[in-house]
């Protein structure tokens, strides 16, 4: 096993086939149904990773991911329908309010152990559920913001571009979390008394981590919103964060690569299961009982390990 | 399973891993999802490769679990079954898909892409909830596909139709009749029956927080102060809410001695129950969508007694259309139908008509047949304005409005022409 | 006038909840997030026993909170207890049993709205408001309930076990109690009377699939406040909240409720952690 320094050859080149693989794929089943359902999971893979870099690493699960989700995409409405300003603004728009309300909630709460955090950040997203539909006014409420520009017409183009952000994200925050900053994290996450001996200053660490993923986080709702070309409040439900969680167990915990495939094999399986109507959202919530008693450590991380020994060992 | 602690393991026997130790991976959890997802992600790229069907179809996106979207089926199935007796259109069949569309945009945009891009339907019959219908256009209209409205009243579907006509034609509103005319409706009932009838000058007006009701109220409440009412209080309500009683409280407060209601898709039942229950010296009425369904009064233990719902249509002679259709509607479902079926009925009808009359199958010269409509519906005529929505007035379609007597009866109190019995007032207030 | 009287039967209720909620947390440490999946239940049972197999009323309400008790245990034997070494991990499968509990009861019910019948229909008359019999009885019952349990726990040696238990849950084990069959209690008291406020709050309120949503989010919002574990704290929380709300209602409007719970937890989570009568923040 190699040390936590670098991104090994091995697991880059599976990283670029993959993404070959996800890039051909539409050309290859040809169809808007197919370019769709990729599109959606890749966006859902960019918040996966997102909220793996800093709940997977420091284990301060945050409950309430789907706040910076509906503050990206609401930002993207009100940039572009509300204030008419051209699609492209929405990105780096939405990516600092998402810091802006990383910061605002991370400074309180951070603070807080056990399960307060992950409760906190959860009362923190239904309120604003709340206050999208109490000023609905200016929100659109319940109904939400219709009729958002997209940001390339084309949809495989999207898709394509969609993918390059995933890419680039997963990346960027694969790096960080071997690098550095990843031990310092995980470290938090073993014991923050020894850290705190150490002269290491958790709070700053654990906000920063968390304004870095509500950024990434942010991101993907404007891609999502100018998907979808609306928003409504439902993105800042319970659902969505549970969703969110689930992918990233399915892929492992703390491994960043991970939600990636979760989030794919998860939207998949929503799609898949569109034919059972009714029965959908029933068999999802059995498969997350089902994968929270026998695979607690996820499913693809532990899968590419066993995968990765066998093949290193040739290497 | 000896790997050294690595990211996602737990460190130091502390913090919060989800390590289960008592719990060994059973290997063939784990090679069952794997097939089981590898199954899935296969299945749904083969049902990409859909290819070009014969029949007609015809997708339905609409809210399956309410009674509006259980009975836009129905409907839809009476008028295919009975199209195809007759030899379909042009010599094709009509089939349908439906895709659930909830009340909720997000899965809204989802059915319709469901529909146009892996059904590959001809056309879209269906709707209930203005906002998800808003947040399905710009899709609808990318795809270029025949949107029939059946169930969705904010008059901003159709206000694209003149202003974007190019990209918005293939949506059309074949019922019901737009919110701002229930709203001229409801101030007809106001001015003609409470006021002019009833002598309640004195009125309180509650509606859900929804688009549509949002779109109706500045036109209901100009139009009834115009008419002479007495605006005692206004609130919109979040349809969530299921505690009515500080609104029921400020309603009686307010020395209003009439109700007007507006609510589609919030609790009507437990409003009824509540207001029974507290026995509020306020008669209540409007419309009310939940109210229109055939077991309201039934379900909710007979505690909707004097509300007066406005309707569509009843069962009664609007046009010659009206009973039979009312009565074979039964005789495949438990109850009598919602306005969503009458609509979806017509508008199966008028689609095929309109593709007879073009003769052919290629969307705009359907639309401009469409456009030509004249067709006897369920409730009276259709026929389309320059927006494609349905248009309102004398043989047309209009409001009704009945009210709930013992047993359950539906009696039409108005318009005058269609009085079946005379008014009721709640049994604690006579 | 009004105010103190519809404050009064919400407080009831949310007190009945959080109570619970409160209850299984101090002694087992254990957040369920499916605390409103026993409400739920406690309402759709009574309905299902009247309305379908057509029992009288009182006999379905004491089965139905009998069979939610059962319902309750059955979960927590099987599956809070093998994820208790992890606090995530309760979480999220109390979680996914209220989505699965929703799900069974949207696909065997259907979304809309069902009629549980009342108690009492009439109407009573207090000081010139008129308030719904149904309420009143609520208020009174949930009075009852919990003052026993009080008594229970204060009185009875089972009572002093639980007690124990959430004080020290190792020094409890070293003196001999059996603390798996205390949580099993625990957890049927706390589903019981989850399932009582269903019973109850059923015929005025909405029975429809969803409903498990709300009670949590004020059950923990009342439990933060008061502090998690202290039955006293939640009672008073449920009234300073129950109030609190019905304030927001009448002189706001009904829209700002919701935010009235979420922020009073928001706010005691950043400013005093240990809400009123807690004993520490942390775990």
């Amino acid at each position: 096993m190699n040390g936590f320094q670098q991104i090994d050859k091995l697991s880059g080149v599976a990283g670029a086939a993959a993404l070959v693989v996800l890039a051909v794929a539409p050309l290859v089943f040809p169809g808007n149904y197919l370019i769709g359902v990729l599109t959606v999971a890749a966006i859902y893979g960019i918040w996966a990773v997102s909220w793996d870099f800093m709940s997977g690493l420091t284990g301060r699960e945050n409950f309430g991911h789907s706040l910076f989700i509906g503050v990206g995409a609401y930002v993207a409405g009100v940039v572009n329908v509300q204030m008419e300003l051209g699609p492209w603004w929405s990105l780096p728009a939405s990516m600092l309010l998402a810091v802006a309300f990383a910061l605002l909630l991370g400074f309180p709460t951070l603070r807080l152990k056990g399960p307060y955090f992950a409760l906190a950040m959860l009362s923190a997203a239904v309120i604003m559920q709340r206050l999208m539909l109490i000023f609905w006014e200016y929100t659109g409420g319940e109904e939400g913001i219709q009729d958002i520009a997209p940001l390339i017409r084309n949809n495989l183009h999207y898709y394509w571009f969609v993918l390059v952000v995933l890419a680039a994200t997963t990346f960027i925050l694969s790096w960080m979390a071997r690098s550095r900053w990843g031990l310092i994290l995980r470290a938090i996450r073993g014991d923050e008394a020894t850290c705190l001996a150490a002269g290491i200053p958790i709070t700053t660490y654990k906000i920063v981590s968390l304004v870095i993923s509500a950024a990434f986080a942010g991101l993907g709702g404007a891609l999502y919103a100018h998907y979808q070309l609306q928003v409504s409040p439902q993105l800042f439900a319970v659902v969505t964060s549970v969703t969110i969680i689930t992918m990233v167990y399915v892929g492992g915990m703390g491994t960043i690569y991970g939600p990636v495939g979760g989030a794919l094999l998860l939207t998949l399986l929503t799609e898949g299961l569109r034919n059972f109507g009714e029965w959908r959202l029933m068999i999802y919530s059995l498969l997350l009982i089902f994968i929270l008693f026998f695979l607690p450590n996820g499913f693809i991380a532990p899968l590419w390990k066993r995968v990765r020994s066998g093949w290193g060992d040739r290497a | 399973m000896n790997e050294p602690p690595l990211w996602g393991d737990n460190i130091a026997g502390q913090g919060d891993s989800m390590a289960i130790h008592s719990w060994r991976v059973p290997r063939w959890s784990v090679r069952l999802l794997a097939s089981l997802f590898i199954l899935l992600g296969l299945s749904v790229s083969a049902t990409v490769d859909a290819q070009e069907t014969k029949p007609i179809r015809i997708g339905v996106p609409t809210s399956v679990q309410l009674q509006v979207g259980r009975d836009t089926l129905t409907a839809i199935k009476m008028a295919v079954d009975e199209v195809n007796k007759k030899g379909g259109v042009l010599g094709r069949k009509l089939e349908f898909v439906s895709a659930d569309e909830t009340e909720n945009p997000e899965t809204g945009i989802s059915a319709i892409r469901k529909l146009v891009a892996d059904e590959k339907v001809d056309v879209l019959i269906g709707g209930y909830t203005s906002g998800v219908t808003l947040a399905q256009l710009p899709h609808i209209a990318a795809a270029k596909t025949i949107y029939l409205g059946v169930g969705a009243a904010s008059p901003s579907i159709t206000n694209k139709v003149k202003t974007d006509y190019d990209n918005y034609k293939y949506i059309f509103r074949v019922g019901p009749i737009n919110a701002a005319h229930q709203a001229r409706g409801l101030v007809d009932f106001i001015s003609n029956f409470v006021i002019g009838e009833l002598g309640y000058k004195k009125i309180a007006i509650v509606g859900e927080n929804a688009k549509w009701v949002q779109d109706l109220l500045p036109v209901l409440s100009k139009g009834a102060k115009e008419v002479g009412a007495d605006i005692r209080m206004t609130e919109l309500f979040d349809t969530q809410t299921s505690d009515f009683s500080p609104l029921l409280a400020k309603i009686k407060a307010s020395g209003a001695q009439y109700l007007i209601v507006t609510v589609s898709h919030g609790s009507s039942d437990t409003f009824a129950k509540q207001w029974h229950d507290a026995q509020v010296p306020v008669p209540y009425g409007g419309i009310d969508v939940k109210s229109m369904d055939g077991d309201f009064y039934n379900r909710i233990g007979g505690k909707s007694i004097s509300e007066v719902a406005a309707n569509f249509a009843v069962r009664a002679p609007l046009t010659k259309k009206t009973i039979p259709f009312f009565d074979a509607f039964k005789k495949l479902s438990p109850n009598y139908p919602v306005y969503t079926a009458y609509f979806a009925y017509d508008a199966v009808f008028l689609y095929a008509d309109a593709v007879k009359r073009a003769g052919s199958f290629d969307t705009d010269k359907i639309i401009k047949e469409l456009e030509k409509t004249k067709h006897e519906g369920i409730a009276g005529e259709i026929s389309f304005d320059e927006n494609h929505d349905l248009m309102t007035g004398k043989g047309k379609t209009n409001l009704i409005f009945a009210q709930w007597q013992d047993k359950g009866e539906r009696v039409v109190i108005y318009p005058k022409e269609l009085r079946t019995g005379n008014f009721i007032l709640p049994p604690w207030m006579k | 006038m009004e105010i103190l009287i519809y404050g009064a039967v919400t407080s009831a209720i949310y007190a009945m909840l959080a109570v619970g909620f409160t209850l299984i947390f101090g002694v087992a440490r254990v957040l369920n997030l499916a605390h409103g999946s026993f409400y739920a239940l406690g309402a759709y049972g009574t309905y299902v026993l009247t309305s379908i197999v057509g029992l009288p009323l009182w006999l379905a309400a004491l089965l139905a909170i009998a069979g939610v008790s059962v319902f309750g245990v059955v979960v927590e034997k099987a599956l809070i207890r093998p994820l208790r070494y992890s606090q995530l991990g309760v979480l999220m499968i109390t979680l996914a049993v209220s989505l699965v509990v929703e799900q069974a009861l949207f696909l065997i019910f259907g979304s809309e709205y069902r009629n549980v019948p009342a108690f009492i229909d009439t109407k009573v008359s207090i000081g010139g408001v008129d308030v719904a019999g149904q309420r009143l009885l609520t208020l009174v019952v949930a009075v009852v309930a919990i003052g026993a349990l009080y008594l229970f726990i204060q009185r009875t040696r089972l009572g002093s076990a639980i007690l124990a238990i959430s004080q020290d849950a190792e020094a409890a084990k070293y003196m001999g109690i059996p603390s798996d069959r205390i949580f099993s209690l625990v957890m049927a008291i706390s589903a019981a009377l989850a399932a009582l406020a269903g019973v109850l709050a059923g015929p005025f309120l909405s029975v429809q699939p969803s409903m498990h949503l709300l009670p949590i989010v004020k059950a923990f919002a009342i439990v933060i406040v008061g502090g998690l574990g202290s039955i006293p704290g939640s009672i008073l929380a449920a009234l300073m909240l129950g109030y609190a709300e019905t304030l927001v209602a009448y002189l706001i409007s009904t829209s700002w409720t919701e935010i009235v719970s979420v922020l009073a937890t928001l706010l005691t989570l950043v400013f005093r952690p240990a809400g009123i009568f807690g004993k520490r923040a942390a775990f």
